[in-house]
Formats: C-alpha cells, structure tokens, sequence
C-alpha cells in the first residue's frame, strides 16, 4: 500500500515536471535570492519631517541645497498681511561624505545664528532583517547677534548652543512612515530672562508621515519637553506639513507653532500656540546635485 | 509492485539526468531611458540570474529589481519607490523558449535565434519575441541581445513633468555567460 502511494506521488512529480518545465527552471532560480537582507530606503522623502530632522541622510557625493522660510504669524490677519511681513529665512548646505555622514551648515535670522550639523546613521531597517534606522544628530548653533556692547563680559562660547538628538524611525508600510527622536538641547547663556530657560533640556519627539500619493505625503511631528523650566514662557512645538517631491527637488509645506529653523530654538523657544495665536506658514526646499 | 518502484524512480532520474542545464546568477542586464540633453537615465544589474535547458530550449531569467544601479542615488530611490514599485513587485521575470534551438549547431561564433516567451514586469506580464546572439564557448554558453519596450505597456506610470526627460522607449541589453549545472 505504501509503495503504491510513494509511485503514485513520483509518476504525478514526473507528469507534472514535464508539463511546467519552464515554471519549475523559474522555480530554481527563485529560491535563493529571495532571502536576501535588502536596506529599506524612502523611509522620509527629505531631511526633514517638517521641523524636526528625519533619519534620511545625503548619499556619498550628494549635496542638498536648503532654502526656508518661515512667514510671520499667520492668524494676526491683515495687520501683517498674514505674516507675509516677518518672514525668517535659512539658506544652507548639506553634503554627504560618506553614505553614512552628512555635514551640514546654514545661517538663518532668527538671532543671526550659524548653525553646523552632522548626520550619521548607525543602523539601517532591513527587510527580512533590523527593525528600525538608528540615525545620531547634533547641532551646534553660533549666535552671532549677541553684541558685546549689551553684554561686556560675553565670552565667546556664550554664543553656542547644542543640541544632540538620536531620530530613531521603521517604516511600517510603504506610505506609513513613524519616527521617534530622544533629544538633549545644552545651552551656554540661558539666563538672560530669569526662570524661563534651563542650561540642560531633554524632550521626546515624535513624527510621521502618510504618502496621499507616490509623490506627496502629510507629515507631522511634536516633541514634549520632560524638564521645562517651571516660569516657562515657551511651548511644546507642533509641526505639520505636505511633502511635494518633483524629480531632484522636495517642496515641503508647514504650519508650525515654531517660526525660528534652528533645532535648539524649534525645541526650546518655541513661542506660538496652536489654540490661540501664532501659528506660521513657511516652506523648506531643498534642491538636490 | 517493487518492479514497479523502481521503474518510477528511473523515470524520474532518467528525466534529471537527460536534461542538461546551464545557468548564470551573475548575468548583466542594463536599460537605458535616456533623451538627449537631459540627465542620463540608466541602470545597470549584475545579479540577473538565467537557466537554459540545452535538451528542449527552455529559457527561464529572473531579476531582482532593487538590485539595478543608478549613477544618481536619488534616481535610485525615485526608480524604487515611483516608477518600478519594487516593494510590491520585488522581482521581473522572463520564462519562454529559444525557438529552434540545437545544441549540437551552436559554435564558438555567435548565431541569432528567436528568444519568444513571457516578460514579468511591474506585475504585468506580457508576450515577446526578442532576437538573441548565442554562442558556446570553451564549455559556456553566452547569450545576448538588446531590445525595446515601453513603459507604459507594463503600467509604469511617468508623470508629465518629467516625460520630457524620459525616453518612451526602454532600451534593455543583457549578457548572459552560462556555465554547465
């Protein structure tokens, strides 16, 4: 009995291996390759979710030129033609040194303040393989509108500030992107208005973005300050925003309760309130070559 | 009934040993969408695999799409993510026939052949007929060829701001050296 089933099953292998030859030559082929870890890409389509940073970095070679602006506020009206009149502006360079570093420098109003970046990826999210992208971050900002006619005693490292910051993202289908970003701001001079500022801050923040289409997607991101100082003035900043893509550019949109485009500022001085007055209309784009 | 048996293994091992298989998992395939004045639109795939079955003709090549490379990392990306969809269509396939192939004819000088079977896609599969040079050469086979096709038979969508830059015509050129199984 047994050995008629085992003929059976082996003339029924012979038939159908004549029949689908090409399909079972396919079949071989099919077996190894599929297997293989491959590195998730277009987690975010641009550097930025909105504000904060996302865990995409320039390629090797790669330079990102960054033009924003943040117009002023947005639900004052007519009074400033709604905020057509204060705008703030960032112009700024990233270059990728290698697939895993990118440097970065800007300039933007808000305080004159120059800012350095580096990008560097720890961990890639992998199919088939690592869960998430480990991205580390730091910013160093220059403040060079503090003068030293108001400030006699300014050292120049009272002009620096800092932050370090370890986005950490998975994208868990291909429009549904998530971000979670640990984030430490130093500052060297943060007493000028008693009680409001601390020298030490950490804030947790978090961001994601929906593609709508393959080529634009809503994004939002906020990040909660753990340790605000007790007379804070200043408030937890909440960002939303389009992705536009077109070939080598990426055209985002925001509204965020945040005017400044510095990490530190964006983080910790952030002055708007989303119910009840402030709120900005601004643009990042970068251009890639 | 043990007669039997065997006679059923020999068939099946008669029908393995008859058949004698070259293949490659190193084949190079690259297209080219290109148009005159704008960026290079190009990419290049080393890992391409195939298998020709000598006895009967069989033509089987499978590609894995993430594996073709840009010059242009972003090119890459938008290839992946926009156009080709690799995600969802991770691989292409080819499975068909070297029509009135001999193995005992083909020679150190290349011969053409009609190459006809069904091309995978973005999901879509479609019939083609391609003409290929073959030639055998200190025990492997190579086979090459170059053709067309058009993006938009295979559902891959350019959107008008880009169609300038784009050429309405894919031209695909594959080398394939095939070692003995």
């Amino acid at each position: 009995m047994k050995l008629k089933s085992i003929m059976t099953f082996s003339l029924v292998l012979f038939v159908y291996a004549l029949a689908s030859a090409q399909e079972d030559l396919l079949g071989q082929l099919d077996t190894v390759k599929l297997k293989e870890k491959t590195i998730e890409t277009a987690t975010f389509k641009a550097l930025q979710i909105g504000n904060m940073q996302s865990t995409k970095l320039a390629s090797k070679g790669e330079t990102y030129i960054l033009i924003a602006h943040r117009f002023g506020d947005l639900t004052k009206g007519l009074d400033n033609f709604f905020g057509l009149d204060n705008a703030y502006t960032k112009i700024g360079a990233i270059y990728g040194v290698t697939n895993w570093l990118s440097l970065g420098a800007s300039r933007q109003t808000y305080h004159k303040i120059y800012e350095l970046t580096a990008k560097y990826k720890f961990a890639n999210q992998e199919t088939n393989g690592f869960p998430v992208t480990i991205v580390g971050y730091n910013t160093w900002d220059i403040n060079t509108e503090l003068s030293e006619d108001d400030y006699p005693q300014l050292k120049a490292s009272d002009r620096y500030n800092y932050s370090t910051q370890l986005p950490i993202s998975r994208k868990f289908s291909n429009s549904f992107s998530l971000e979670i970003t640990p984030i430490y701001v130093h500052k060297n001079l943060y007493d000028l208005i008693p009680g409001t500022e601390k020298e030490n801050q950490f804030l947790i923040g978090a961001g994601g973005r929906y593609k709508l289409t393959k080529r634009l997607s809503f994004n939002l991101e906020y990040a909660a300050r753990i340790n605000a100082p007790e007379n804070t003035i200043y408030h937890n900043p909440l960002t939303l925003g389009l992705d536009i893509e077109t070939g080598g550019h990426v055209f985002q949109l925001v509204f965020s309760n945040s005017q400044s485009l510095n990490d530190v500022a964006v983080f910790t001085n952030t002055t708007g309130k989303w119910n009840g007055g402030g709120i900005y209309f601004g643009f990042n784009m970068y251009r890639v070559f | 009934m043990k007669k039997n048996l065997v006679l059923a293994i020999c068939l099946l091992t008669a029908h393995v040993a008859m058949s004698q298989k070259f293949i490659t998992r190193a084949g190079e395939i690259k297209f080219e969408a290109s148009m005159p004045a704008f960026e290079e639109v190009a990419a290049k795939n080393t890992t391409a695999s195939c298998i020709l079955e000598e006895s009967t003709g069989d033509f089987v090549a499978l590609v894995l799409v993430k594996a073709f490379k840009f010059k242009v990392p972003l090119m890459e990306e938008h290839f992946n993510e926009n156009y080709i969809e690799s995600t969802l269509f991770p691989k292409s396939t080819f499975k068909g026939k070297i029509i009135n192939f001999d193995a005992a004819k083909i020679a150190s000088t290349k011969m053409a052949y009609d190459i006809e079977g069904e091309l995978t896609i973005h999901g879509i599969t479609r019939k083609i007929k391609v003409k290929a040079y073959i030639a055998k050469y200190s025990g492997k086979i190579t086979i090459t060829s170059n053709f067309s096709i058009r993006p938009v038979d295979y559902e891959i969508k350019i959107p008008n701001i880009v169609k300038s830059k784009v050429a309405e015509d894919v031209k695909i050129t594959y080398n394939f050296i095939l070692d003995k199984k």
